[in-house]
């Protein structure tokens, strides 16, 4: 009686789970369906009333993001290979040191106790708490002076201290989940802090770099406010190149959501090559999960 | 892969993103610009290629319409750095970029082409003229602009319609000449069950597009958003004149498609060119792809027109509405200023602006007097009528502060959550608190007058004057 | 004995060296960049908050004391401005974190097909901020847009999202929450994969509900990560102004502007360089004030468990 009434329950709970987690994939997934959608359509299309799901595509929008085809003459499409060059630079180049920096600070943070440690854990995380537009200005003469306005070395300095607070952070999360025993029996046996931190922890933390480089990956390639206001015509990136394309009669909504859709690749790509560490748990190797 | 080596090529790559991004190889003079991307740009950037002299690249630094165009001009100029040799900004922020541009009475003074005369007089104030009326330039008409009409052809041209349309209102339907009137035309055709409506116009919070529609009416019943000599903003902007065409401006929403009032100009197009109303507020800019077939579904069905004025409480009739567009500035900072001036001296040749002036509007004289001109679309005939009505904002260094203390106003009557009285008063008071802050004296009248555009400029008359 | 200890100490002391030194070398590149990236313009910062000063216009700088700060906190605007944004980072951090933890818990689980899954909901994080302002707008398009006939589909009425303040605030919080929400899943997640299985299994034994293995293990275990991963939303979220830029430009009136927003329009719009820097500086200080509270209480977690 009993038995049955909570197995009963048990049913509804998952049957309840369920549908929230449909509700959400829907909510998740919907609009990226929608923008791939409208990137194929005319703006014709675009606002018609019934919305259309089946329509000649109008491939316009790819055509003037790559500045092909029909947009091979346009303004817009000048250069726009260099800036998928300069991003891949600027983003891997940036995401690489912001977590490899961020990794070794964030295993400090962990497992010592230094003098100062609370503020500069926390002076690490206030640098992301400044609204860019607010010193923009500053960057933009101090770039200037050094000689760093509009070069890809520029916005890698950008990328690294845009995220390596964040990689610091989130690492010393990762780092806080091993114990501390793995270093301890390391050293008894004779080996050096080194050694088990190189061969022994960062092995188990591989999915929280995974997540971390993610992230960082993701900050960096979208990076725009910086971008737009710091490059020119030499560094500019991807996304402030396609951006300028949203505007020539009207809003182009085709060619924004192309762009949308082509930026959207390299990250997927990252993501798919790094995909088996992301979900690889923490305490991979020593305490054992699958 | 062992976490030595992964380390080795996370270093190599970073020592890779560094090396890269230290070539640039220059053999040409390129003179960059700055502008919003378009079909201008493109204009612009397709005559260029034909510019004999070869070691000279013309290269577009292209930016988004908005907020990030005037930025990324305000920026440099901040930096006083030389990113931009050459840039086009809108007529209204020549009073803030002044300061860090060339004069070019200078270019004038020197160059045997560029002359001022070779630009019509009011288009150069217009575009370029800091402060007004003191002949000095700072940028030239490279790109005009005006706020136009565009309506449904098919639907006023119907029998049909035009008999209902007499017998309800005992006068023909013709393009409305006041604002009264085409009140009366848009609640004509505004039937929701066909999907129909009478009027669009914008009434967004970005930017200025509220108010230039807003403007329009403001200034058509004869109100004024300041006093140019006095600086008194309360008893002009918020008259009741003034009050009279915003609420005009505010009352047209009751015959757009409902939650229409934070429209922006896109919204206005998507409604033009789905056929969705009846009549719209339009800059001429658009006029090009709202004749296009790819991509307006009336494209030959749209008419397009000059917007109509309106009779004051004075019983007086003004015609004045927005002017929009962008004047060419140089950058003080360029170093480039002799290879700028020779490129500028080919590019305002008539030839290469006739070729501009397919796409968009020059600013020329040569190509505007040429009747050639007006037949090359379906509307620089009813533009060149529509130069004379053009007004302005401010014309002060203040202009951004200004403008977004009345477009919040404005966007808040618009929707509603505020009476036109309130908000007009408000932004007045906002307005000239900024003024004062900024330094200016505002010498108060004994009294203000109820309609204060008294000596009806730019153009006004006792009676209704149509325009065909 | 002696000679025991003797080397022991040396040990000790060898040990204690080599840490320090392992900290300082640690630390040193990301302090390095930080600091080099954050002096001059903290320092411009704080230094032209004290100024009537615009960058564009350099030539009328005048030192005002503390006028800006007195403006800007006499100005109700800006309280408005912050309790907008407060219930905008409310709405959009408690969603997330809700949302977020509860399908992290599902997908810590072993099923087929859930890396294609995994990778397919981190999509709305991994698009452009830019394309995501213009994607909210098009699909919240009170006329064309799909979420307004999917409402009417259904027999309810449009809804006007972007032209009042309400349904906006609504508005950008769902876009927010839609673009974020997988930041928070993919941590949750890998932090709920890192707890080992052999303190289920302890629990197991002791017959432990879902519900207590939940709240009593998974929750706790997990918690420094959940509360690092909340402190970066509520940065970020606090921070957010291109989303209203895209959605609203702020309006009607001023109704939906963020703190951010102001900010970014004092800089860059007016170019008032130091009202926008004391602006700044006010923002800064309230966020570096909330962080503090949090962290704090981060620690004291730490030490709990």
């Amino acid at each position: 009686m009993n038995a049955s009434r909570t197995s009963a329950i048990d049913v509804a709970t998952r049957w309840i789970i369920f549908a929230l987690l449909i509700a959400y994939t829907l909510y998740n997934i919907g609009p990226i369906f929608w923008l791939v959608l409208s990137s194929l359509k005319s703006r014709m299309d675009l606002f018609s009333m019934p919305p259309k799901l089946f329509f000649t595509p109008d491939l316009s929008g790819y055509q003037s993001v790559f500045g092909v085809g029909s947009a091979k003459d346009s303004a817009s499409a000048v250069g726009v290979f260099d800036s998928l060059v300069n991003s891949v630079i600027v983003s891997v180049s940036g995401t690489t040191l912001a977590v490899f920096f961020g990794t070794l600070a964030g295993y400090v943070c962990s497992r010592f106790n230094f003098i100062g440690k609370g503020d500069f854990m926390f002076f690490v995380l206030s640098t992301r708490m400044l609204p860019p537009v607010a010193v923009l200005v500053f960057y933009h003469l101090m770039f200037a002076r050094l000689g760093l306005a509009d070069t890809r070395f520029g916005l890698v300095l950008v990328s690294i201290f845009a995220n390596v607070g964040l990689a610091t952070w989130i690492m010393k999360g990762f780092f806080d989940g091993v114990p501390k025993e793995v270093e301890q029996i390391a050293i008894v046996n004779g080996y050096t802090r080194m050694y088990a931190f190189t061969r022994l922890v960062l092995p188990m933390v591989r999915g929280g770099i995974a997540a971390t480089a993610g992230f960082c990956f993701i900050f960096a390639w979208n990076e725009f406010a910086f971008a737009s206001i710091l490059t020119t015509t030499q560094a500019k990136t991807l996304p402030v190149k396609i951006s300028a394309a949203s505007g020539a009669t009207g809003i182009e909504w085709t060619q924004i959501c192309a762009a949308g859709v082509v930026l959207i690749v390299p990250v997927l790509i990252f993501f798919y090559l790094i995909r088996k560490h992301l979900l690889m748990g923490m305490t991979f190797g020593v305490l054992g999960r699958r | 892969m062992n976490t030595r080596t992964r380390l080795r090529l996370m270093a190599s790559a970073a020592a890779l993103g560094a090396t890269l991004s230290v070539t640039a190889a220059k053999a040409d003079t390129t003179l960059t610009f700055v502008w919003h991307a378009g079909t201008c740009a493109d204009a612009l950037v397709d005559i260029a290629k034909d510019y004999p002299d070869k070691s000279v690249k013309i290269v577009p630094a292209l930016v988004p319409y908005g907020p990030q165009w005037h930025d990324k001009i305000a920026s440099e100029f901040a930096i006083q750095g030389d990113a931009f040799d050459f840039a086009m900004w809108d007529s209204q922020s020549t009073a803030e970029f002044a300061s860090h541009a060339v004069k070019i009475n200078d270019i004038f003074d020197k160059s045997s082409y560029l002359k001022a005369d070779i630009f019509p007089a009011a288009s150069l104030s217009r575009y370029g003229e800091y402060p007004d009326g003191s002949g000095e330039y700072y940028g030239l008409p490279a790109n005009q602009d005006a706020y136009g009409l565009t309506y449904r052809k098919d639907l006023f041209e119907d029998p049909k319609e035009q008999e209902a349309f007499k017998s309800k209102y005992g006068r023909d339907l013709t393009i409305p000449q006041t604002y009264q009137e085409a009140k009366e035309i848009a609640e004509f055709f505004t039937r929701p069950d066909q999907g129909l409506y009478g009027w669009a116009q914008m009434g967004g919070r970005d930017y200025d597009f509220a108010t230039t529609a807003s403007n329009s009416f403001l200034w058509s019943y004869g109100g004024e958003l300041y006093n140019p000599e006095t600086f008194e903003v309360k008893g002009y902007l918020d008259s009741p004149a003034s009050i009279d065409g915003v609420k005009a401006y505010v009352d047209m929403f009751k015959f757009g498609p409902p939650g229409s009032t934070n429209w922006g100009f896109d919204e206005v197009n998507t409604a033009i060119q789905q056929g969705q109303v009846a009549m719209a507020m339009q800059w001429f800019y658009f006029n090009g792809s709202n004749a296009d077939p790819k991509v307006s579904k009336f494209a030959d069905k749209i008419g397009f027109a000059v917007l109509p004025g309106a009779v004051g409480r004075d019983g007086k009739f003004r015609r004045q509405f927005s002017v929009g567009g962008q004047g060419m500035g140089i950058n003080k900072y360029s170093k480039k200023l002799p290879e700028l001036t020779k490129f500028m001296e080919w590019y305002f040749q008539p030839e290469q602006q006739m070729r501009y002036a397919a796409v968009c509007q020059t600013g020329l004289k040569t190509v505007l007097e040429n009747p050639e001109w007006q037949g090359l679309n379906s509307y620089n005939r009813q533009f060149s009528e529509a130069l004379a009505y053009l007004n302005d904002y401010w014309h002060l260094p203040e202009y951004p502060v200004l403008l977004d203390e009345l477009q919040q106003e404005i966007s808040a009557a618009a929707a509603g959550t505020k009476s036109v009285e309130q908000a007009l008063s408000d932004a007045a008071e906002r307005n000239e608190r900024t003024l004062e802050r900024a330094g200016y004296e505002i010498k108060r009248g004994d009294s203000t007058p109820e309609v204060p555009d008294q000596v009806i400029t730019p153009v006004g008359q006792d009676q209704v004057t149509a325009i065909k | 004995m002696t000679d025991h200890g003797h080397t022991a100490r040396q040990a000790e002391l060898k040990r204690r060296s080599s840490g320090r030194l392992m900290i300082f070398g640690f630390l040193s590149p990301t302090l390095a960049i930080l600091l080099f990236m954050v002096a001059y313009p903290i320092f411009s910062l704080v230094y032209y908050s004290f100024f009537n000063f615009s960058a564009l216009r350099q030539t009328t700088m005048k030192p005002v004391g503390l006028k800006n700060y007195e403006f800007l906190l006499t100005d109700p605007a800006l309280w408005e401005r912050f309790v907008f944004t407060g219930k905008f980072v409310f709405i959009c951090v408690a969603l997330q974190m809700l949302i977020g933890i509860f399908v992290g818990y599902q997908l810590q689980k072993n099923f087929r097909g859930r890396d294609i899954v995994f990778t397919l909901l981190m999509m709305p994080m991994m698009l452009s901020p830019v394309v995501v302002g213009f994607l909210w707008r098009y699909m919240l398009n009170s006329e064309w847009g799909i979420v307004n006939f999917l409402l009417s589909s259904v027999g309810l009425s449009k809804i006007d999202w972007l032209g009042q303040t309400t349904p906006a605030l609504w508005a950008a919080a769902a876009a927010d929450t839609w673009m974020w929400t997988p930041f928070i899943i993919l941590l949750a997640t890998a932090a709920f994969r890192g707890i080992p299985e052999t303190i289920y299994e302890a629990a197991e034994v002791d017959g432990a509900s879902p519900a207590y293995r939940f709240f009593r293990i998974t929750l706790p275990m997990s918690a420094p990560v959940l509360f690092i991963a909340l402190i970066l939303r509520l940065i970020d979220s606090f921070k957010q102004y291109d989303l209203f830029f895209a959605l609203t430009g702020g309006g009607p009136g001023s109704s939906t502007e963020t703190v951010s927003f102001a900010v970014a329009k004092t800089a860059f719009s007016y170019f008032y360089t130091g009202e926008a820097s004391a602006l700044a500086v006010i923002l800064l200080v309230i966020i570096i004030g909330l962080s503090m509270i949090l962290v704090r209480h981060l620690q004291k977690m730490g030490e709990k468990y």
